[in-house]
Formats: structure tokens, C-alpha cells, sequence
């Protein structure tokens, strides 16, 4: 609720703050700076998420400080909340290199592919004594699988990416509750991989989940670099701004876009693990059970500044925005604690994601480009 | 706004000039293939299990087929015009909700009960439309934000506990005897009926039409004259219409017991009955009553693999399948349409 309130405000204050642009009075300066500010805010996603952060850890220390929190919100319990951070911000980025791909590019099968995976990762780690670097590689090679083969419809047949990948999310999650008849693998290997979710010491007091360090970071480093610093980002950029000019420039559009596809997937293999290992369990419903974490990773896409057309996307927008989303989440469950908190949750979901999308197109259509 | 490829509406050009005629055949080819399909299914499942074929297993099937052949007629006209509606499931969940709290607290007569689904499935409906034909956002993102907010409104109605002690008034839908004429249970019915309707609208009428030109070029058609925006609002409270309704076929299926849960889902099977009926996602192509033998499928092949004695989960499989396979006949059909 405190995320819209900005957002909300937003369409009418450029038509005060832009309309004296000739004069070059008093007013005309004040309202330059003005209207600068509003451009930045508007069109550098990270200024935004960055005030949207502040606002939202300043109300939650606001409220905490007046008690009116059932727990304080304080520093070493954000750093707890921060155990929900690597599915989602690594979803987030699959989610990313598949958008930002264009041509309605969207992947709905990331919860599914994580399901799938999970199991795949528990039988091998929980069941066959597969070693933990083994199985660690056969979920991403496997998650690869699921991807690619995504990739391969949408890229090289032509399979409109939305209902392609409700199709396999359908496939892939079926597969995932009949490969162990619904049983979830929670053999003592899977159990102890536990300690990838606990806390450990990084400076002084802080104390982040090894997870972060291990999977989430790396994570990050690889798709900033792959996107922002290699040949292959700009092609993805470039076939997602307008894939008949890349053509004609000499890129292979279907190969990039079966990458992008391919890229999600593996991603998704490594949240399989991730969620494995905080569930101390392999379970068939990892990445399905409620709405799935299909639309959390959409959202936080969207959120982080992602265009739905393609072509705009960055890792940092991304990142902020999923740290948004579980600081917001956090304090929720604090505000309004049990059902009725996870309650508000979904609510606070689907309204930052309506406000976070037509926001995008705001600005899109106002400064042509984010 | 998408902006449609050349090449496709080039095809479409084509196509037209070539046939000589405005309208497509009355019967499309996938409409008969599904007829096909459905019967060389029932035939096998009822030479595996004799239990099928009788009335005791086809009128739960024509039963359950029902609502999501209703719900997947408002997504077909959503789908025809290039958008798409995936709140449909938690549509469904608050009508029923709130219909089902009306009926138990507020001992509402049938009728009113009827309407009051249907006007909050209109409302919420509304909700979508402004926010796709007005935000200029596709309307994939909307109605995901949607079918989270939708949740959450239901939640709140049920209130953390299920709806207990739902009158039997609802029974008229097909659950026992009197919901029948001649075997089949007059939800079904209804479903055939308001789909022979939207058959006819969709063909034969200006604003039908305009939904195919929307769908093919929403540019192109809106230099023609058409008022875009105002027709996809009306199709996403169309759906809202046809979702309430169908959110009373679900309690009527059920006992007399509401769980949260209801509805959880059901956007998939809707989405996949229009696809499976041979209207094309990207637009602009598409017959409801190819939707209507979609859902008979979806929901065979869900009844037969319980009768098998398979896991019950496996029919999402075949439903993905089945999506995958409708897709590239699909596109198949397109490809050859823009060669010739």
C-alpha cells in the first residue's frame, strides 16, 4: 500500500511541473529542477526503487518504534527476512533475460521447471548418494533441459511464448507430483543441506543466509555480466528492441532467443536447490503450491523496470526491486500477523504489480525509453 | 498495442481475395478434428472401462464440463480481440463466495442469487477492462495483478473458514434428477445455448465482427472506425458476466460445503479449452463453439484418467500436450494460409 502511494501521484504532477517550460523566471527554475527530478524518478528505475525502499523501511521503523508492531523491525530482522531473497531475485532475472528477449517473450513455467528440478535434484542428492557438486550440476543441466526446450518451441517453431510455457508449466508441474507419487524426498542428505539456509557471520554483526552468498551473488555477477558486458547481452537487448532490424544486421535471432530461454531455465534448476535446501525437503509443490512463483518473478521483473515489449531490463532494478518486495512482505507480516498478514500479501502483490506496469508505459510513452 | 506483423495480415489479405467469400465456413476443420478426437477418446475409455459410457460417469463429465466451458466463451471473445484474462479463477472464486454467503446468511431466493453472481462477476470484469483498454498495459500483467487482488477480496468474504449448509436450491443446475432434461443436465444445456448465441453474435453481427479486426490489427481497425477501447472493455466484462454465472455451476457441482480454494486453477482449463478449440492466442481467429468441444476434451480426458486408475495429477500433463499440439496445428494452418 505505502509502494502506490507514489506511484499514484505520479501522472499529475508532470502537468504542473512542465507546462512554464519557456519562461525562464523564478518559477520556470524552480520547476526545472522540479521536473528533472521527476524525470530521473520516472525513468531511472533505480532512483524510484531506491525512494520506494526508503519509504517503505521508514514507515516500518516509524511503526516499529511506536509499537505498534508485533515484533521490531529492526536491522538483524531484516536480515532475517532476507532467507526469501534468492529464489526471488534469481527468478526475477530468468524472468529478465526471457522478457527483455521480446516478442511477447514471458516464461510461466519458471515454478514449474523449480517443482520438477526439486525432485529430479532429491532423488539424485536424497536417494541415489549422488555427491552434492553431482546433483548440484545435474539440476542445472536438467533445469537447461526444461528451458531449452521451452526455447526450442518459441524460437525455432514460432510457439507464442505465453501459451508455450502454460503448457509446459502444466507438463512439468504434473511431472513433478507423479515422478515420487506426491512424496516429498527428505532423506538425511536432503536434510542437511538445511545449512545453506542458516545465517553466517559476513561484517562485525551482520549475518546474511549462506544461500546469498553462495548461490544468489554469483547469480547476480554472471547474468550483470552476460547482459551489461558480453556480445550476447547486446544481441539479447538488440532482438528484443526489434528483432527484423537485428535480423537484418546479422544477428541469429533464434538462437539468442532460444539462450534467453535456456538461461531462464538453468536459472530456475539453481532456485530448485536454493528452495530445496530452505525447506530442508524436496516437495513436488516447491515452485506451484498457491499462485506459484511464476507471478512473484514476473512482478518483480516488471517492478525492477523490465519492459513487457522487450528490449529494456536491467540486473540492478531487478535486484532492488525484489529487496523491495521482501522488506515490504516482512513488515506486513509483522503489521498484520498470521492468515490475515499472508493475506495482504497478495493483495500488495497485485496492486504493485498494476501500478509498477502502468507506470512503466507512463513513462515509456512520456520520455520514449526507460 | 501490439503492433501486428506484416507478413500476417498480408496472409490474411490473401487468404480472403483467394476465397472469394467474407466469411470463413460455417464449421472449421478443428472443430471437426476435435469431434474426431472426443470420440475415438470416449470410444477407447469406454472399451477400457465399461463404467464409462453409461450416465452415471458422462453426466458428472457434461457437469463438470459446464463452468469451464461457460468461463472459456467470455475468454474466447478476450482471446479473439489479442488479449488474454488469467483472473478468470479468482473471478469465479468471489461470486461464489459471495453468492454462497448471500445464500446461507441472507437466505436469498435463487434468482436473486443468480444475478448477484453475475453482477459482481460483471463488476470485477469491469475492474479488468478499464484497466486493459484504458492503462495501455497488456493485459497478460493486468489480470495477473488482478487474479492476486481478486484472491484477496475472496479471502476476506470467506473470512479464514469454509461456507457451510448451502441450500440445495442450486440443484436445478444438474446435480440430482431435477436438474436433468432428457439426461442432460441443464447447465450443459445453458452452455450450448449461450454458445449457439455467441456463435451467431460473433459471425453475423457488426460488433462481432469487430472483435476479429481488432484481433488481426488493432490499428488497422481502429481506422476503420472501430471503438477499440470500448469493445475490449465490453469483452472483459463480458467474461466478468459469464464467469459469475459459471461461478454458480461450481457450487451447484459441489456439496454443501464452499472451500477457499474453489476456483484455484481454473483459468488454466479455460485457457486451454479455447486454445485446444482452435482459436489462434495471437488473435484475430477463433470460434466458441470450438471452445465448447475444447473443455469436453479437457474435462474427458481429466474423467478418464481417474476411471483408468492412473494419478489424477496426470491429466495436467496431457492437457500441456494437448495445448502444444492445438499451438503448432495452429501455426501449421497459419504458415500455409501465407504461402498460398
Amino acid at each position: 500500500m505505502t509502494t502506490s502511494a507514489p506511484d499514484r501521484s505520479a501522472p499529475s504532477a508532470p502537468t504542473g511541473a512542465s507546462s512554464p517550460e519557456p519562461g525562464r523566471g523564478r518559477a520556470g527554475g524552480a520547476s526545472r529542477v522540479g521536473s528533472a527530478v521527476l524525470r530521473a524518478v520516472l525513468t531511472q528505475r533505480v532512483v524510484l526503487l531506491v525512494v520506494l525502499l526508503a519509504v517503505v523501511v521508514g514507515v516500518f521503523w516509524n511503526l516499529s518504534a511506536r509499537n505498534y508492531l508485533s515484533a521490531p523491525y529492526d536491522a538483524g530482522y531484516m536480515a532475517l527476512a532476507l532467507i526469501n531473497l534468492p529464489p526471488l531475485v534469481m527468478l526475477g532475472l530468468a524472468q529478465l533475460l526471457v522478457i527483455t528477449s521480446g516478442r511477447g517473450g514471458i516464461d510461466l513455467s519458471v515454478g514449474a521447471i523449480v517443482s520438477l528440478t526439486g525432485m529430479v535434484f532429491g532423488l539424485a542428492h536424497g536417494r541415489w548418494g549422488w555427491s552434492l557438486v553431482a546433483a548440484i550440476a545435474l539440476a542445472v543441466v536438467f533445469g537447461a533441459l526444461c528451458g531449452a526446450f521451452n526455447g526450442a518451441l518459441v524460437a525455432y517453431l514460432g510457439f507464442p511464448p505465453l501459451i508455450t510455457t502454460l503448457a509446459t508449466y502444466y507438463a512439468f508441474s504434473s511431472l513433478a507430483v507423479v515422478v515420487t507419487a506426491q512424496q516429498p524426498i527428505s532423506t538425511p542428505p536432503v536434510q542437511e543441506l538445511y545449512f545453506l539456509a542458516r545465517a553466517v557471520p559476513v561484517v562485525g554483526e551482520v549475518a546474511l543466509p549462506l544461500s546469498i552468498l553462495v548461490f544468489l551473488v554469483p547469480t547476480v555477477l554472471v547474468v550483470w555480466l552476460v547482459t551489461a558486458r558480453t556480445a550476447l547481452g547486446r544481441r539479447l537487448y538488440a532482438i528484443g528492441t526489434n528483432d527484423v532490424a537485428a535480423e537484418w544486421s546479422g544477428i541469429d535471432v533464434r538462437r539468442t532467443r532460444f539462450l534467453a530461454f535456456t538461461g531462464a531455465g538453468l536459472i530456475s534448476g539453481l532456485v530448485a536447490v536454493v528452495v530445496t535446501a530452505q525447506f530442508a525437503s524436496a516437495r513436488p509443490d516447491a515452485g506451484t503450491a498457491g499462485n506459484g512463483l511464476a507471478l512473484p518473478a514476473i512482478t518483480i521483473a516488471v517492478l525492477g523496470g523490465v519492459a513487457i515489449t522487450g528490449g529494456v531490463g536491467r540486473v540492478s532494478g531487478v535486484v532492488l526491486a525484489a529487496l523491495l518486495v521482501v522488506w515490504l512482505n516482512a513488515g506486513i507480516l509483522l503489521a498484520v500477523p498470521g492468515n490475515a498478514g499472508s493475506q495482504l500479501q497478495l493483495l500488495a502483490l497485485g496492486v504493485v504489480l498494476v501500478a509498477a506496469a502502468l507506470l512503466n508505459g507512463l513513462s515509456l510513452r512520456r520520455y520514449g525509453g526507460a | 498495442m501490439s503492433v501486428p506483423s506484416p507478413a500476417r495480415s498480408r496472409g490474411r489479405e490473401g487468404a480472403s481475395a483467394s476465397s472469394g467469400r467474407v466469411l470463413p465456413f460455417p464449421v472449421t476443420g478443428q472443430e471437426l478434428v476435435l469431434l474426431g478426437v472426443i470420440a475415438a477418446l470416449w470410444l477407447v475409455l469406454g472399451l477400457a472401462t465399461p463404467a464409462f459410457l453409461t450416465s452415471g460417469s458422462l453426466v458428472p463429465l457434461l457437469v463438470s464440463t459446464a463452468p469451464i466451458a461457460l468461463v472459456g466463451l467470455g475468454v474466447t471473445v478476450v482471446i479473439i480481440s489479442g488479449g488474454i484474462d488469467v483472473s478468470v479463477g479468482s473471478i469465479v472464486m468471489v461470486c461464489a463466495a459471495v453468492t454462497a454467503t448471500a445464500m446461507t446468511a441472507g437466505d436469498v431466493p435463487l434468482v436473486l442469487a443468480l444475478l448477484l453472481s453475475v453482477a459482481v462477476g460483471g463488476a470485477l470484469g469491469l475492474v479488468n477492462g478499464v484497466l486493459v483498454a484504458y492503462g495501455r498495459v497488456h493485459a497478460i500483467i493486468i489480470t495477473f495483478g488482478t487474479l492476486n487482488i481478486f484472491r484477496y477480496v475472496g479471502l476476506q468474504v470467506f473470512d479464514g473458514s469454509t461456507v457451510d449448509g448451502i441450500p440445495a436450491t442450486l440443484a436445478v443446475f444438474g446435480r440430482g434428477e431435477a436438474g436433468r432434461t432428457a439426461g442432460v443436465p441443464h447447465s450443459f444445456l445453458l452452455v450450448v445455448i449461450l454458445a449457439l448465441a455467441a456463435w451467431v453474435a460473433l459471425r453475423h453481427t457488426a460488433g462481432g465482427r469487430h472483435y476479429y479486426a481488432i484481433g488481426g490489427d488493432a490499428h488497422a481497425a481502429r481506422l476503420a472506425g472501430v471503438a477499440v477501447r470500448p469493445r475490449v472493455l465490453l469483452a472483459y466484462v463480458l467474461t466478468g458476466l459469464l464467469t459469475g454465472l459459471a461461478a454458480c455451476f461450481v457450487i451447484a457441482q459441489g456439496t454443501s460445503t464452499l472451500a477457499p480454494n474453489v476456483g484455484l486453477g481454473l483459468e488454466l482449463s479455460a485457457i486451454a479449452a479455447v486454445v485446444i478449440g482452435g482459436t489462434s492466442i495471437t488473435g484475430g481467429r477463433g470460434s466458441v463453439l470450438g471452445t465448447v468441444l475444447g473443455a469436453l476434451l479437457v474435462q474427458t480426458v481429466a474423467s478418464g484418467i481417474i476411471q483408468l486408475g492412473w494419478p489424477s495429477q496426470l491429466s495436467s500433463l496431457f492437457i500441456g500436450v494437448f495445448i502444444i499440439v492445438a499451438v503448432g496445428v495452429d501455426l501449421l494452418r497459419q504458415r500455409g494460409r501465407s504461402s498460398s
